[in-house]
Parts: structure tokens; C-alpha cells; sequence
């Protein structure tokens, strides 16, 4: 696969990394777990297989063999030679055609998932991009025009399938969130602030944190926590008040006060509000969250294996 | 009633944080690396354990253990932790550090020090790597002269150069790559702290103990 075009944040992503938090190498992988997972559904693959992760622009690739494809995420654009095609669908395409994929505007991240997954060698069990230290994917970086990825070889025949996408995500519904370890130096004021503000999408949001914009929270007292670990979706609060939220990039330890952490539920929504976008919070018991947590799963796990069965729409 | 110290609160709903103090203490550095190793041993696969400087945090799968049972099978191994471990000296590593970090004037201004004194305090004790962090091959170093602490920067910067090498709270630290930042840039070096392709890719492990030198 080569690319013609890489327009903003493109760069391979599979599930990221798992136990080395330790050595300070971060979850990171797909901002989108659940899409990257039905993608590689759709085109075959093992959950696990990299494809492409497309945000705050566009990308356009051409097939070099006979490929299997399927975008999945907040798809806007989605083309094959310039004609439109359907998002959340398998696809197949032949050598020199070509496929272009952009984020919707009501999103923030696309993924092409590609029959055989995109073949470059794993680092520390992964083939995401690290984009903070520059290690993984291809060579460390986003991606750019004229970029030729391996891409693992297509099932032979593979049926037309296609799904509605992820009937459980509420999309206008609150982003629900659990107590943080420090939630006792804030205050109720605080807590309110959160659930009552809406907060905007900075734009200088990336894959390690999305930065909020509105109403400051205040602790009860300027605070410097000894360096501890962090979570994806915990939300760090800086003494100017504005909430950092960490994303799979983010950092494995920090010493900000955390107030809370989005629900393992609804951390893919979260990834998906696009920049300048609005967000509301709901704060849940942890009790709830994990109640939630298994709800998700197993309505993510039906999806795939009716996908994986070949009984999807 | 309930001790203050340790104290298991959620971090979320997919991991638990142990607190053992609120401040950088060696003597709580040396309890948590015990406890490390206890929960190393007794706590099942599946489990995550990442050490801060006085904390322990367990990160586990929701949908495989709940916060409850969770908690049930911390609270008997916290409460009995193994034997401590045979304290390593760990290697000394000599840092040369070029002292011209953007917020040097502003640290010698809020620490009513002059440059000269701010850089002969960071150079003269010699540190301890507690933990890793933050980024690949980021050592957390303690303990900072008290006349050189100071809170973190309000707004952290967006990008921090590779080799910053920085102080915040009771901590001094290298940034192995660019990225974010709240801390404050007082010189650089041009070692490489992370690098994949050498084994091990951190050039400082915990327990490794560190000396800055200043160069001109």
C-alpha cells in the first residue's frame, strides 16, 4: 500500500502495549479501540491487526495488490476512485486503485482496517505508533505522502458484510465519570463544576491528552503530588484549572491532581469528541462504571462474533 | 477505624491506587519498593502493578475483577509484606548538563537564588532514581535541595526539547523525548535516555543513583 496523500494525524495503530507501564511506555494503540476491533472484524483479521488511524485531516492510499478493506471510526469522507462508499462495510479493491478517508466532523478519528494488517515489525509486542518518543509503527512517526507499508495478504474471498457500527454508543448522552484517588482535595464545588460545566475540545488535544476548555475547577489547596501512576481517561487538573484528560499516548505517571477518570464504557466516545467539540460529565459510582465496563464488552463481543459469523447486517 | 496510611482508592473504574504518604519520604520510597515486591509475588496475572513515589497502582480488567474483590485480596497482602529487600547501591551515572534551560533566570528569581547558587544546588547532591515514568526512560530523581523546590509551572508547556533537564516539587528529571510538559527547564544534556534499539533502552533503572555536572 502507498500513500498519495497524509494530510494531519495518520499513523498505524493496533491494541498498543500491555504491561510496561513500569518502564514508562503507555497503553497507546487505536484512540478508538472498539472500531479498530469491528474493522479488523470485517476484513478477517485477528482483533489485534494494525490498520490506519486517521485524524484532523485526511489520508489517501493506493492498493498495491488485491486488498480487503473497511473503514470504521468517525468516518466522513470514505471514497474508491472517487466515488463514495459505504463506512462499516467490507470492501475489496485491486492493485492501483485508490482509497480515500477522512474523519466526520462530529468525530475525531477514522480506521482503515486492512485484510492482513499492516505488516511492519512489531516493537515491544506492538506495531503502534509512539508518536511522544517517536518509536513504532513506521519509523516512529506520522505518516506521509509517498510512504509504502506491507500490508499482510487478503483472504482469498471474503462475503460483503457491514454493520450498523456500535448500536450501544449514545453519542449525545453525558460522558460518564468515576472518582479519582484525590477526589477527596476537591471540594463539592468541584465536583458540580464538573458535571454542571460543559467544557470544550482544545484544539491542541492530541493523542496523550485532550485538553478542556471552561469553568476552572479549584482544589481545596495548590497541590504537588509525589509522581504516581495515571490511567487513560484519568482527568488531571493543573493549577489553572482546566482539566487534561489522558488519552493511550499520554504519560504512565504525573503528579496533577486527578478528580476522575472517564468509565472504561465510554472512554472510545470520549476519544471521538472532535476538537472544539462540547463535552458534558456524569459522575458515576465505581460500582456503576464496572457494571457499564461489562455491558460494553459484551455487547462489543456479540457484535464481533455475528461480524466474525458472517450474520451481520 | 481505619489507619490514614495505607489508603486503596479507586483510580476510575480499571485501577486501584495504595497511598502511603503525600510527600517524597526515602523511608516511604523503601515501603513501597517492599510492598512492590510482595504484590509482584502474591497478586495473580492479569494485574498491572506501576510504583510512584509513595503509591502503588494496580491496574486490572473490570470485566475480569470487580473493585470489591479487588480490594478484599490487597488488604491481607498490604497487611503483611514480605521481607524487605537487600537495599542495592546501584550504579553511579555522571550527567553533564549544559545549565541554560529557558526557566533558569525565573527559578533563580522565585527561589531568591542566584543562577550560580541554583546550579551548584542541583549539582551537588547525589540522586536517586524511585521511579520511571511519564515517557519511555523517564527517571524520576530525588531528593532536589529544599531551596530548589518549587510548584510546577500553571499551564504546562506543549513541547518540552528532548535532554530538558528539569526540577519540579522535591524531584529532578531528563525529558528522553519531546513532549508536554509542566516542569522547569534549567539546562540540557545530549545523553539519550530511552533508546530501543539498546538493551536494556533505559539508560537509568530505579535504584541507580545519579550525580549532574555542569558544563561550560
Amino acid at each position: 500500500m502507498r500513500l498519495i496523500r497524509a494530510a494531519g494525524l495518520v499513523t498505524v495503530q493496533d491494541l498498543g502495549w500491555s504491561g510496561l507501564r513500569s518502564i514508562g511506555m503507555p497503553p497507546g494503540g487505536a484512540a478508538d479501540r472498539p472500531a479498530l476491533r469491528i474493522g479488523n472484524a470485517l476484513v478477517g483479521n485477528p482483533d489485534g491487526a494494525a490498520g490506519l488511524e486517521v485524524a484532523l485531516g485526511d489520508v489517501e492510499v493506493e492498493f498495491l495488490t488485491s486488498t480487503v478493506f473497511a473503514a470504521t471510526g468517525a468516518v466522513g469522507t470514505f471514497q474508491l476512485d472517487g466515488t463514495e462508499m459505504p463506512a462499516w462495510t467490507t470492501l475489496t479493491a485491486g492493485p492501483g486503485r485508490r482509497c480515500r478517508l477522512a474523519p466526520s466532523r462530529e468525530g475525531r478519528f477514522a480506521c482503515l482496517a486492512l485484510g492482513g494488517g499492516i505488516d511492519l515489525p512489531l516493537l515491544l509486542g506492538s506495531r503502534s505508533t509512539y508518536l511522544p518518543a517517536a518509536l513504532g509503527g513506521h519509523q516512529g512517526r506520522r505518516l506521509a505522502a509517498g510512504d509504502v507499508l506491507p500490508v499482510g495478504a487478503s483472504p482469498a474471498s471474503r462475503p460483503v458484510l457491514g454493520t450498523t457500527g456500535r448500536a450501544d454508543q449514545d453519542f449525545a448522552h453525558p460522558i460518564r465519570i468515576a472518582p479519582g484517588p484525590q477526589d477527596r482535595l476537591f471540594g463539592a464545588d468541584a465536583f458540580e463544576q464538573l458535571a454542571a460545566g460543559s467544557y470544550r475540545l482544545s484544539p491542541t488535544s492530541d493523542r496523550m491528552g485532550s485538553r478542556l476548555v471552561g469553568g476552572r475547577i479549584r482544589a481545596r489547596q495548590t497541590a504537588t503530588l509525589p509522581s504516581e501512576s495515571t490511567a487513560v481517561g484519568a482527568i488531571q487538573v493543573p493549577d489553572d484549572g482546566q482539566p487534561i484528560v489522558i488519552l493511550p499516548d499520554g504519560p504512565t505517571v504525573g503528579g496533577y491532581l486527578k478528580i476522575g477518570v472517564v468509565i472504561t464504557a465510554d472512554l472510545p466516545r470520549f476519544a471521538q469528541v472532535p476538537l472544539g467539540g462540547e463535552v458534558r460529565f456524569e459522575w458515576v459510582a465505581v460500582a456503576e462504571a464496572q457494571r457499564l465496563a461489562h455491558r460494553a464488552a459484551d455487547g462489543l463481543a456479540r457484535l464481533i462474533h455475528e461480524i466474525r459469523g458472517g450474520t451481520g447486517r | 477505624m481505619t489507619p490514614t496510611f495505607p489508603r486503596i482508592t479507586p483510580l476510575g473504574d480499571a485501577a486501584v491506587t495504595v497511598t502511603w504518604s503525600e510527600r517524597i519520604d526515602p523511608e516511604v520510597e523503601a515501603q513501597v519498593a517492599r510492598h512492590l515486591a510482595g504484590l509482584t509475588e502474591k497478586l495473580g496475572p492479569g494485574l498491572e502493578l506501576v510504583a510512584g513515589y509513595s503509591t502503588i497502582t494496580v491496574h486490572y480488567d473490570p470485566v475480569r475483577i470487580g473493585y470489591p474483590a479487588l480490594r478484599d485480596t490487597l488488604i491481607p497482602i498490604l497487611s503483611h509484606p514480605g521481607e524487605a529487600a537487600a537495599p542495592t547501591s546501584g550504579r553511579l551515572v555522571e550527567i553533564a548538563v549544559w545549565y541554560d534551560g529557558p526557566d533558569l533566570d525565573a527559578v533563580a528569581l522565585q527561589t531568591g537564588l542566584s543562577v550560580a547558587d541554583v546550579v551548584a544546588r542541583h549539582t551537588g547532591p547525589e540522586y536517586r532514581v524511585a521511579l520511571l515514568g511519564f515517557v519511555p526512560g523517564f527517571a524520576y530523581l530525588g531528593q532536589l535541595d529544599p531551596s530548589l523546590v518549587l510548584p510546577r509551572r500553571p499551564t504546562p508547556r506543549a513541547r518540552v526539547p528532548a535532554g530538558s533537564v528539569a526540577i519540579a516539587g522535591a524531584q529532578t528529571g531528563i525529558y528522553p523525548a519531546a513532549t508536554p510538559g509542566g516542569w522547569h527547564l534549567i539546562g540540557r544534556t545530549d545523553l539519550r535516555m530511552f533508546d530501543p534499539a539498546r538493551k536494556p533502552p533505559a539508560l537509568l533503572a530505579v535504584g541507580d543513583r545519579v550525580r549532574f555536572r555542569a558544563e561550560r
